[in-house]
């Protein structure tokens, strides 16, 4: 580091580029290559599910389009289902619903998380933490599934009843993650500027200190969505998850009244789409966190 | 970090073995026979639901009906091999004595007998079945306390039960139509004519019970039957039940004969070993409860677990070597029999006439449009498909609302409003003003679970292709069938997509679906109202057997399928599959269910397996 003022009578160098956090963990991203391959394979899905969304393709999931159980063909990829609805249909435009159900809880998870952990965090040892520590503790204890199961029977007809289900569930990691992040900040220097000069205590929280959690809050955020696929997919197939639509949850559902008659195509339909989905996500959140990690990015 | 080593890590061996043989035991012990059960005839049955109650007043379903009427006695029941259905005396000596008018019913009770014996009773025996425990039993279903079900068969037919229970359910005082002339004689007098009411005494809801069991146990008796029939419980929970001979039933020789044989349809089953033999023919009656079907068939084709299962629809190309008749594959024939057992009963769907998007407007043109969009649904419905695709085309189709099971059953009948016809829906629609905008909103509710979710993606894509927007066609599920039935019976679904299993093969049954008195909460769903349609009702309901009966059966059925108040039906295709060293001719329907006492198991040489008798 250099800390001598230029000379005067030296020729100023042209100012070195500030890198930033994001800069340097974009620069390492970039050199891993399954991160790199596996965003590919989000964004391949992600494209699909945006032309569910547009009406591009799969329009016709829900019409009949074939015989009963029809094998692999020309015009149906994946064959039809048992009322002749083509399987490939159905399995696309079931990424529409992973990609709306991950991205919403997702965001929404981690925004409360973001929120509450940062209340919880800079108000350390008050009883605002008190309240919101006990609170995770609480929703901590109950089974995952048994909760979001009797939230959604308890929302009924809701149609988002399964994105509040799991919203009020996801933001518990989140908010203690960031939690520990801001008690460490708020020791900080800057910190301790700000509240010297006045600046209002939510301020601080939201302006200053919560935007120096959002590595880890990106990082959590695909952990989550992840998560949110998932579930959705287990809700789905025990009926309390998508109302109207078709989820990949709901294609296993029904293969499990086809196996015995030695028809898989809608189990590996939904599977392999699923698999493919996840396990391309759970590598790029890795790559994502590696890239993002303080001591890491420090090193390079 | 030292790596791990069996060698090296003595102190773990014990730990291996130990494990090695409690997985060696978990493994083999599901096969190993129970020793204290060597010698013994035993017979291992299932079926796809658990019962809910034992108690007779609560029998709603077949399960819980099946164990009732094999445990309880029934005054009256079905021919064990007579198709269709035929009754016979039970516990009654005889059919019942009928007055002129067909208002006073005479039942004359077998004597001598005998519940089982049962704490319940003095030195814990069991006492004779007398006609004051048959008054009081069908008292219990008036009588809130029980939280009874069956009320509905009795209800304003029989004299005075219905002050009875406004006055209290008080059972030290009489019922006027209900009364014990003596031990063994019970009356019945009727309202009005009531030409069903010895159906009604062989279900279920109808068993007998000692008054003594029933204030010892309280709500444990639901659990507990203390009867006369058959068999007696030895245990029950949520996965099996064991049964075992009422050492102290009536045991007489089979009479196939008199039994309703046909050696021309029942031969196959070697039904004939039991003719002239005296039951009962296994010692200990095993019923498993497997809901789930790919595990009841790996069960019972495992070879030494459950002997007798339903073919699941979706095995049904290979496992079938023809469906018309039932033959299987010659691989499966060798150890299998096989039947087709058509429910006594169908699935129907109905609209709720109560909203007027749907059914009766004030405005007669509405009125009429909406008989038209009624219509239009009728004519979408492609029967053939739903058959061909959930009950791999082994149901059978028919018009109306008369099943083919009951004698009144008309094969002449049109088959019009059972044949899909996309071309006349929208027709249909276009004639009468209604297009994509202006068709109402249609929430169709079901149960959970995938089959429910594929009739209704069925049901909307017909929808679709005649005009109707998707998004118009909703669905609404509920937790469970209980839900959606106080939906029905609230009146608060516009659309009602049913099953209808026959009380009693006689179409009064089915009629009075849509009979307009028996509206929401009652049987009629569908709030269906139609003054000639009711006339006809209240003329045929109090009329016997005859041809002019079935004329006017047939007239309310055309009326119902003129109105397109109903998209109906079909009736299922149970296809009973069994072991051959079974003897049986199962039947899959809540009023076959007394077949139970005549399985016997084969000795492997035309005859059937004998008691094991200790040697002297």
């Amino acid at each position: 580091m250099n800390a001598q003022p230029p000379a005067s009578d030296t020729i100023a160098a042209p100012p070195e580029r500030r890198e930033s956090l994001w800069t340097k963990a974009a620069y390492k991203f970039r050199r891993d290559r399954v991160g790199v391959w596996s965003l590919a394979v989000v964004l391949v899905y992600m494209a699909i599910a945006l032309g569910v969304v547009f009406g591009w393709w799969a329009t016709s999931w829900a019409e009949l389009e074939g015989g009963k159980w029809e094998p692999p063909s020309a015009e149906h990829w994946f064959g039809t289902n048992i009322i002749g609805q083509d399987i490939f249909d159905r399995a696309i435009y079931s990424t529409r619903t992973s990609f709306e159900v991950g991205l919403v809880v997702a965001i929404l998870a981690t925004a409360l998380g973001a929120v509450l952990g940062a209340l919880a965090g800079f108000f350390s040892g008050s009883w605002t933490d008190e309240i919101i520590l006990w609170f995770m503790g609480v929703l901590d204890s109950i089974p995952f599934i048994l909760f979001v199961a009797a939230i959604a029977y308890s929302l009924g007809d809701t149609p988002y009843a399964m994105h509040v289900a799991m919203i009020s569930t996801f933001w518990i990691t989140a908010g203690r993650l960031v939690r520990g992040e801001v008690i460490k900040l708020r020791g900080q220097e800057y910190v301790e500027a700000a509240h010297a000069i006045g600046v209002p205590e939510l301020t601080i929280i939201f302006r200053h200190v919560l935007p120096n959690t959002s590595h880890i809050l990106l990082v959590q955020a695909t952990i989550t969505f992840v998560a949110a696929i998932k579930s959705e997919v287990i809700l789905s197939f025990l009926g309390i998850g998508v109302k109207d639509g078709m989820s990949w949850g709901l294609m296993i559902a029904e293969s499990t009244q086809e196996v015995l008659a030695g028809f898989f195509n809608n189990f590996l339909a939904a599977s392999v789409l699923l698999f493919g989905l996840v396990m391309a996500f759970n590598l790029f959140s890795d790559a994502l966190q590696d890239a993002l990690d303080p001591r890491t990015v420090a090193e390079s | 970090m030292a790596g791990f080593s069996l060698r090296t890590n003595y102190c773990v061996w014990p730990a291996w073995v130990v494990l090695v043989l409690l997985l060696a035991g978990c493994g083999g012990g599901s096969d190993q026979p129970d020793p204290s059960l060597e010698g013994l005839r035993v017979y291992r049955h299932s079926t796809e639901g658990t019962p809910t109650s034992l108690d007779p007043v609560q029998a709603a379903t077949k399960y819980s009906n099946l164990l009732v009427i094999n445990t309880y006695d029934t005054l009256y029941s079905y021919r064990y091999l007579a198709r269709p259905y035929e009754l016979k005396p039970n516990l009654a000596a005889s059919l019942p004595e009928i007055s002129a008018d067909g208002l006073t019913y005479t039942i004359r009770l077998r004597k001598g007998v005998r519940f089982i014996d049962d704490p319940a009773f003095p030195n814990a025996e069991g006492r004779e079945v007398v006609a004051k425990d048959v008054v009081y039993s069908l008292q219990r279903h008036f009588d809130p306390a029980t939280r009874p079900q069956g009320a509905w068969l009795w209800q304003g037919k029989i004299v005075g039960i219905d002050d009875w229970k406004e006055a209290g359910s008080d059972y030290s005082q009489p019922v006027e139509g209900l009364r014990a002339l003596d031990s063994h004689t019970l009356q019945i007098k009727l309202v009005k004519p009531f030409p069903q009411l010895a159906y009604t005494l062989a279900q279920g809801y109808a068993a007998v019970v000692p008054r003594e069991a029933v204030e010892k146990y309280g709500r444990e008796f639901a659990l507990q039957p203390v009867g006369s029939g058959p068999f007696r419980l030895e245990s029950f929970d949520t996965a099996r039940a064991v049964l075992v001979p009422n050492p102290d039933y009536r045991w007489a020789p089979v009479d196939i004969y008199a039994e309703g044989y046909d050696p021309d349809t029942q031969s196959f089953s070697g039904i004939e070993a039991i003719h002239g033999q005296l039951p009962p023919f296994v010692d200990r009656f095993e019923l498993a409860f497997v809901q789930d079907t790919s595990a009841r068939w790996n069960s019972f084709t495992k070879g030494n677990e459950i002997q007798i299962a339903s073919l699941p629809v979706e095995l049904a190309d290979s496992v079938l070597q023809s469906k018309q008749p039932v033959v299987l594959q010659p691989e499966y024939a060798a150890r299998y029999h096989v039947k087709s057992d058509i429910e006594a009963g169908f699935v129907y769907q109905s609209f709720n006439m109560d909203f007027p998007e749907f059914g009766y407007h004030p405005d007669p043109i509405q009125a009429e449009r909406n008989h038209a969009l009624r219509c239009a649904v009728v004519k979408s419905f492609d029967w053939e498909a739903r058959n061909e695709s959930f009950y791999f085309g082994l149901g059978a189709v028919f018009p109306g609302i008369i099943p083919p099971v009951v004698p009144e059953f008309d094969p002449e009948l049109s088959r019009d409003s059972v044949t899909r016809d996309v071309a006349g829906a929208r027709q249909l629609l276009i004639d009468n003003g209604w297009n994509a905008d202006n068709l109402p909103e249609l929430l169709y509710g079901s149960t959970g679970g995938v089959r429910p979710r594929q009739f209704f993606e069925q049901f909307r894509a017909w929808l679709v292709e005649i005009g109707y927007p998707k998004k118009k066609v909703k669905l609404k599920q509920f937790a469970s069938f209980g839900d959606l039935n106080k939906q029905w019976r609230e009146s608060r679904l516009p659309y009602i997509a049913v099953g209808w299993g026959l009380d009693y093969p006689d179409a009064e049954n089915t009629l009075q679906l849509f009979y307009g008195p028996n509206a929401a909460p009652g049987s009629n769903s569908s709030n269906y109202n139609n003054p000639e349609y009711n006339a006809l009702y209240e003329q045929a309901a109090v009329m016997q057997p005859s041809p002019e009966r079935t004329r006017i059966y047939r007239r309310m059925n055309q009326i119902l399928i003129d109105d397109c108040v109903s998209i109906t039906g079909l009736s299922r295709t149970a296809i009973p599959i069994w072991h051959r060293e079974v003897i049986v001719y199962p039947s899959s329907q809540i009023i076959g269910g007394y077949y139970w006492p005549y399985i016997a198991l084969s000795d492997g040489a035309g005859g059937i397996r004998q008691a094991q008798t200790e040697s002297p």
